[in-house]
């Protein structure tokens, strides 16, 4: 067989599609992103905040579009649909259509002009009707790539030819092509990735719920849009029906989930609780008037992910209401008000008006990709998700074809970007052997050396179209800019961005000899790294370069008083010139990578980083404290899916131990570490060194035993009281005597969620479900009872809990008002609990009672930390670069981790966290060098007096004191640049590259200069 | 009972060779047809008109084309303008708590506290007629209208189908 | 204050198990305890109960309480707990299975007397002949005081006519008057239709007893007389 193709299709350009991309082209391989509608960002692009952060999510999200947009080994195909894939492993042959945009990407500067004039306005669906856009639209203002699209359905040109075209006349870049037709076009490559996401359940169907027939019932998505600044009502909270601003607003949870009868979906949403939480408090911040009420309405409250029960305590403590309770039909009231009629546990009706009702809908499939699916012969479950199997979370039915993100199942953020950077390493362990084959390489030619020359300054004024000229007088800044000491060449360009004036700029630099460049206009944000780019094209060092942000801070906020905004764009010019003086060229620094990985831990999620890994080629060593491998999966029976753990982990480890590549240490723990990504150095108790690149870090957790105090429960004390592990050990032992038992009971939330341990265990009421179910096939008449808080089988693992209750499962809630009661009645277990609908007491007489005790951060887990420099949770559990987004990544550089240390998971996402965080080492390890940060902090030994405050600030471990000098020094390949140390150094002994003394104060004198 | 029809020759399977329908079905039918010809001229006070869906008709029978058909003959026959809807409506309205044989089962206080909330939503609509296309509901809503204090009339939809007719010796003689 | 202690020392939970024998999708366990059907029943509160401790009851086998509540009849069976729930569950069909364990003589006495006199006949009891006097009777009378309807129909047992018209008992019985305008209505459109003399009444107050063979037997008796006329559609006045 030939060689595999080195490249990989991602279809979806979501959040998982472009995760899923920037890792795989960063690791060698040429990615074609395919993506349907004319920009990337998916529905991650539409939302206001993301939980439980709260940071906002364009905010996020747009550095990654943007790196993908730009990325020289992403070829970003919009508009575009996958017709046909065939062909298997490492050679695929993919047709695509690609749809007419009409306006040519290459010419188009996003001026916007087009859209002003064009006459023709229709509901925007990135709004979801709310608001409306043009026929020639950008699909949202921070859109990748920023280029403008005709839509053939409303455009009055392309449906009568000779009407209108407006557009094209107006267009000052001549980029309008009305031409334009699909093209179909194929593809090879080595592997597909399906990353194409949900559609919110449309709830119109439900007519209980008033949507569509009372204005003030939005769905969670819609009220996302008026949630967001770029939204329909730019961030205000209006309500649909008058734009009043909404001063109580209830939430239903479970629209289109957890129905089987009008919505036919029997799964949990999985996100539904958090993000209705996430909007009764940015709703609350959101509210002018400050005392808005926000009331979810809620089945089982589902925050089972981390940080999310912390976020859920947090809610109530600022006053938002859940009240365990559904209604049934959404009643008008006066002034398009709305009233809910609710029972309440005791079953006493309430009436409650409100001024906006949001239904948090559900997540499934588009019935597009359903069709796709079946085209492809790729397996769907009966939720029509794409199936996948628990150990391999991110494979289809079809070889060769890799799952990420909501397509396979509900899921939140983190889970998908995980799951992204797993799909990755699944397509890129296939495909290792052709990586950078396919790859391209930007080449520059040689920096000239400036350092003898004297400044001479280009500054390069932009109008942005008429985005800064309309409020701007750029003439007269240019004029001015000409006169600054240093400047030699100074322009106006209508669009500096564009590719001919970019073009342009490169020659002037050679021609003028220019070693300085300043450029006037939108926002570094998005536009630096290109005009830095033309520097280096043009043979001198990026980092003469600043930019003045003319347009975003000046134009577009100070429209109403031109002068002033052109004299402040003056200042900002004219300060710009003062930094750019003083720059020097900086090194473009890289650290030499050792082409190994260390993980600790040989648990699951060890043994699979470790073997992902080391079946691409990779040399690893497996560190274990324990002389055998397989970690907690030893004492686990069975994953939900009903699949018996024992035969996975056997194959599992027998493949670990015969992988050449994989060095194990067994008995063995870490003693020391140096170093940073590249190049770490680690010391083990057996004496041995290890030189590695990277390393991950998956040392599990432990399981709760309540031995003493409140959440005993007769633990320890009657042999009949079991943790969920323990019961395990029964059913891997084939234990007989559990058959004859009459009775049985759980109780969930066994020290989590309880004022010492905050959180919720996210396992347990599966875990425990799926045992009762166990309990039921051993003995079909035994009654069953589940003592329980809130039922979180998130996701599919609802159909688990529908089959226990199916069975005839009983399941009574409690709460900590009212915990069970248990004691020993002369050796026999006894426990009473209130059953809150028929507020009765219930006594109970089990012969065997399980405890779902909590899942718990392993004690010796922050002495590891600290040697790898990583943060903590509160909890103890291991903290990642980024809730959201780097969910595998440590801030330290080069450090990744996986499984339960970072916190409780099931199998399936712990095997995904796993290939994940051998994803991201990949991306390391396939490279001899890795970048590192030029803008680094210096120490002057002369001034440095040795008081260590600055390694005391340093968030990533970059300042060290040199043990003979007594002087700080800095790790070039770690600092990034901050600036911590630069402010803590008492002595002035600390600058930073670039961002010294001279550069900033020149700016500030300079800003001074007009006062 | 149109449901104990329906229902008990599906649930049975009794054999039968002919359809079953209702009656509301067959209005709209022949209206729409133009065998049955309506005019709501008569209506020159502006009588507000709403209905009630039987659970028995609606939900449980035909569901929401019944209750399409049963708003179009009143809309005809009363005119379009005339006609008030009540929310909740068509096969998610409420039950009047005659049916289920209530009337028949004793316990009135209890009839008519459930009935309460059916009261409230008539009310609410400001009609001046009530349409009761069932005859528990008739019965009820008769009750709680009188029982409460209720100010509009209960009536079937016959009587004002027949006041619309147009028929053919008074279009000789009448308007056209 | 001491609750109510109800000691299960093994959930017997015979009425719902009986019930899951008659109906084998009554999904009674499927229940999440949601409330969403307490929520929108106009019979919560009533007799302290509501449809989700209804259901609660059963699951928790508090058999008694079950079968001693008289909210069985101001549940109407209506249905719109079942239109809504997320686990659809016809906790009107459960109900109408609890009608049916009562034993006949505990039950609201006017209701079973109705549905026996359905089986004899019609629901009120009047003797078939009277039923056929009272619509000769009405027609003779609209006939000779409004000329413009002298020859409006009524016919009874017209074999082949293409509808069959049923007529809910109330109207001969109580208020003949209300018989005329369907029968001018009918008569307008041009409508071949026929009424019967037995089985005529389209009433039924057997599908609330609880006895399904009342229900069939019924139901059965009206079917034989349609077919027996030879009739294309059998009009319900509802």
């Amino acid at each position: 067989m030939d060689r595999p193709k080195g490249s990989v299709l991602v279809v979806g350009g979501g959040i998982s599609g472009v995760q899923a991309a920037l890792d795989l082209a960063d690791s060698g391989f040429f990615v074609h992103l395919v993506e349907k509608s004319s920009a990337i960002g998916g529905s991650m692009s539409q939302l206001d905040k993301t939980f439980p952060t709260n940071d906002c999510s364009a905010c996020i999200l747009s550095p990654k579009l943007v790196e993908a947009g730009r990325h020289l080994n992403i070829n970003l195909l919009t508009l575009s649909e996958v017709l046909d894939i065939q062909g298997g492993p490492g050679h695929m042959k993919v047709r695509i259509r690609k749809n007419p945009r009409y306006v040519d990407t290459e010419k188009c500067i996003a001026c916007g002009t087009c859209a002003e004039k064009c006459p023709k306005k229709v509901p925007n669906e990135f709004d979801l009707g709310l608001g409306t856009r043009k026929a020639i639209y950008l699909r949202y203002p921070q859109a990748v790539p920023l280029k403008y699209a005709i839509d053939p359905e409303a455009c009055i040109y392309l449906n009568k030819p000779g009407r209108c075209g407006f557009c094209k006349k107006v267009c000052p870049s001549g980029a309008i092509n009305f031409d334009d037709r699909p093209e179909e076009m194929t593809l090879e490559v080595g592997s597909v990735i399906l990353a194409l996401g949900f559609r919110p359940y449309d709830p119109s169907a439900l007519d209980f719920t008033g949507y569509k027939n009372f204005k003030n019932v939005v769905t969670s998505m819609e009220f996302e849009r008026l949630l967001s600044p770029s939204g329909p009502c730019m961030g205000h909270m209006e309500r649909p029906s008058d734009k009043s601003e909404p001063q109580r607003i209830a939430w239903l949870q479970c629209v289109g989930s957890r129905d089987i009868n009008r919505a036919c979906h029997g799964y949990c949403s999985s996100v539904c609780c958090m993000y209705a939480i996430k909007q009764a408090v940015i709703a609350k911040e959101h509210s002018k008037s400050g005392n808005l009420q926000s009331s979810i309405f809620f089945m089982d409250m589902r925050t089972h992910g981390k940080g999310f029960e912390a976020y859920y305590d947090r809610a109530r403590e600022e006053g938002i209401r859940f009240k365990r309770a559904r209604v049934h039909t959404v009643l008008p009231a006066k002034d398009d008000n709305l009233v809910l009629r609710y029972s309440n546990e005791a079953g006493e009706l309430i009436d409650e008006e409100f001024d906006l009702v949001v239904l948090s809908v559900g997540l499934e499939t588009d019935p597009e990709v359903i069709r796709l699916c079946h085209d492809l012969d790729i397996e769907l479950d009966q939720d029509n998700f794409v199936a996948t199997s628990p150990f391999s979370p991110v494979a289809t039915s079809k070889p060769g074809i890799f799952v990420c993100g909501a397509i396979s199942e509900p899921k939140d953020i983190p889970q998908s970007v995980m799951e992204a950077s797993a799909a990755a390493c699944g397509a890129g362990g296939m495909l290792h052997e052709a990586r950078w084959t396919q790859t391209k390489k930007k080449e520059f030619p040689p920096e000239r050396n400036v350092y003898s020359e004297p400044p001479r300054i280009g500054v390069f004024v932009c109008s942005c179209g008429i985005n800064i000229a309309s409020v701007v007088d750029v003439n007269e800044v240019t004029e001015y800019a000409r006169k600054l000491p240093g400047v030699v060449f100074a322009q106006n360009n209508l669009f500096t961005c564009s590719q001919d004036t970019i073009n342009q700029m490169a020659e002037t630099i050679k021609k003028e000899r220019l070693n300085r460049v300043v450029v006037a206009s939108c926002t570094p944000r998005t536009h630096e790294p290109l005009f830095q780019e033309t520097l280096r094209e043009a043979g001198i060092n990026k980092f003469l370069f600043e930019m003045a942000n003319i347009r975003d801070q000046d134009s577009w906020v100070h429209q109403k008083w031109p002068e002033k905004a052109t004299e402040k764009a003056k200042d900002l010019v004219r300060m710009a010139v003062a930094k750019v003086r003083g720059d020097e060229p900086l090194p473009y620094n890289h650290v030499p990578v050792t082409k190994k990985a260390l993980v600790i831990g040989a648990g699951v999620a060890g043994m699979v980083s470790a073997l992902s890994l080391a079946e691409q080629g990779f040399p690893v060593c497996l560190v274990e404290r324990k002389e055998i491998l397989g970690g907690h999966a030893r004492k686990f029976y069975r994953t939900w899916h009903g699949r018996v753990m024992k035969e996975y982990l056997e194959e599992l480890i027998k493949r670990v131990e015969s992988n050449p590549n994989i060095d194990l240490e067994l008995g063995t723990t870490i003693e020391d570490v140096s170093g940073s990504v590249g190049r770490f150095k680690t010391t083990l108790s057996n004496g041995k060194n290890v030189e590695h690149g990277v390393a991950i870090v998956a040392v599990g957790a432990e399981s709760f035993k309540p031995r003493s105090g409140p959440w005993n429960y007769l633990y320890g004390k009657n042999p009949n009281v079991h943790t969920l592990l323990e019961l395990d050990q029964r059913f891997i032992k084939d234990d007989e005597g559990l058959k004859g038992l009459k009775q049985a009971a759980f109780i969930h939330c066994v020290g989590s969620r309880v004022p010492e341990r905050p959180y919720c265990s996210r396992v347990c009421c599966t875990h425990a479900i799926d045992q009762a179910l166990k309990l039921k096939e051993l003995n079909p008449d035994m009654d069953i009872f589940m003592l329980y808080r809130d039922i979180r089988t998130y996701g599919k693992r609802e159909h688990l809990y529908q089959e226990a209750r199916e069975k005839g499962i009983v399941f009574i809630r409690y709460d900590l008002e009212h915990l069970p009661e248990v004691w020993d009645d002369d050796g026999k277990i006894v426990i009473e609990v209130e059953d809150q609908i028929i507020g009765k007491r219930v006594r109970l007489h089990p012969e065997l009672l399980v405890l779902a005790s909590a899942v718990r951060p392993r004690d010796d887990v922050g002495e590891l930390s600290k040697l790898f420099k990583c943060a903590m949770t509160e909890e103890g559990f291991l903290l990642e670069a980024h809730m959201k987004l780097r969910p595998v990544d440590f801030a330290t550089d080069g450090v990744y981790l996986a499984g339960l240390c970072h916190y409780p998971k099931p199998v399936e996402e712990t095997i995904a966290q796993a290939q994940a965080a051998a994803s991201r080492a990949a991306m390391v390890l396939s490279r001899d060098s890795v970048p590192a940060e030029s803008i680094t902090a210096e120490v002057n030994p002369m001034k440095c007096t040795g008081c260590a405050v600055c390694t005391k600030v340093c968030a990533y471990h970059a300042v060290v004191m040199d043990g003979k000098t007594g002087k700080a020094v800095v790790d070039t390949g770690m600092c990034k640049g901050c600036g911590a140390c630069v402010a803590a150094c008492r002595s002035d002994a600390i600058t930073l590259k670039n961002l010294g003394n001279e550069q900033i104060m020149a700016a500030v004198e300079a800003a001074m200069e007009s006062w | 009972m149109f449901y104990a029809t329906l229902e008990g020759l599906r649930r049975f399977k009794i054999p039968h060779n002919f359809e079953f329908i209702s009656v509301i079905s067959l209005y709209a039918k022949l209206i729409r047809q133009g065998r049955l010809r309506v005019d709501s001229s008569w209506n020159k006070e502006g009588l507000k008109f709403t209905c009630q869906d039987p659970c028995k008709l609606v939900r449980q029978g035909l569901g929401d084309v019944v209750a399409e058909d049963l708003r179009f003959v009143i809309k005809a026959v009363a005119g379009e303008e005339n006609f008030v809807d009540t929310w909740p409506r068509l096969s998610n309205n409420y039950c009047c708590g005659g049916g289920g044989g209530a009337l028949q089962a004793g316990f009135v206080e209890n009839r008519r506290r459930y009935g309460r909330l059916k009261f409230e939503q008539l009310s609410e609509t400001g009609a001046d007629v009530v349409i009761t296309p069932c005859h528990n509901c008739h019965t009820q809503i008769l009750d709680l209208c009188d029982y409460y204090g209720g100010k509009w009339k209960t009536t079937h939809l016959w009587n004002w189908l027949e006041k619309a007719l147009v028929l053919e010796d008074r279009d000789e003689t009448g308007k056209e | 204050m001491q609750k109510e202690i109800v000691d299960l020392s093994s959930i017997r939970a015979r009425v719902k198990k009986q019930i899951e024998g008659a109906v084998p999708d009554a999904k009674i366990d499927y229940c999440l305890t949601c409330g969403l059907c307490a929520s929108g029943c106009p019979a919560t509160g009533i007799e302290g109960l509501d449809p989700r401790k209804f259901l609660r009851l059963l699951v928790l086998g508090q058999d008694d309480e079950i079968l001693k509540t008289n909210w069985i009849y101001s549940c109407t069976m209506c249905q719109r707990c079942k239109y809504a729930c997320p686990m659809g569950i016809d906790v009107g069909r459960i109900v109408y299975e609890i009608r049916g364990m009562r034993p006949k003589d505990k039950r609201p006495k006017n209701l079973q007397r109705s549905c026996d006199l359905q089986k004899q006949s019609n629901s009120t009891g009047i003797p078939n002949e009277d039923f056929v006097w009272v619509v000769k009777d009405v027609l003779e009378e609209v006939r000779q005081n409004e000329p413009q309807w002298r020859d409006l129909k009524a016919p009874i047992d017209k074999k082949g006519a293409r509808y069959y018209l049923n007529q809910n008992a109330k109207e001969p019985t109580v208020e003949p008057e209300e018989m005329v305008p369907l029968w001018k209505i009918l008569h307008v459109a041009g409508i071949d239709w026929t009424y019967s003399s037995k089985w005529w009444d389209g009433a039924n107050y057997c599908l609330f007893t609880g006895d399904p063979e009342d229900w069939e037997y019924t139901v059965r008796k009206q079917a034989e007389v349609v077919d027996a006329l030879g009739c294309r559609y059998y009009i319900n006045t509802e």
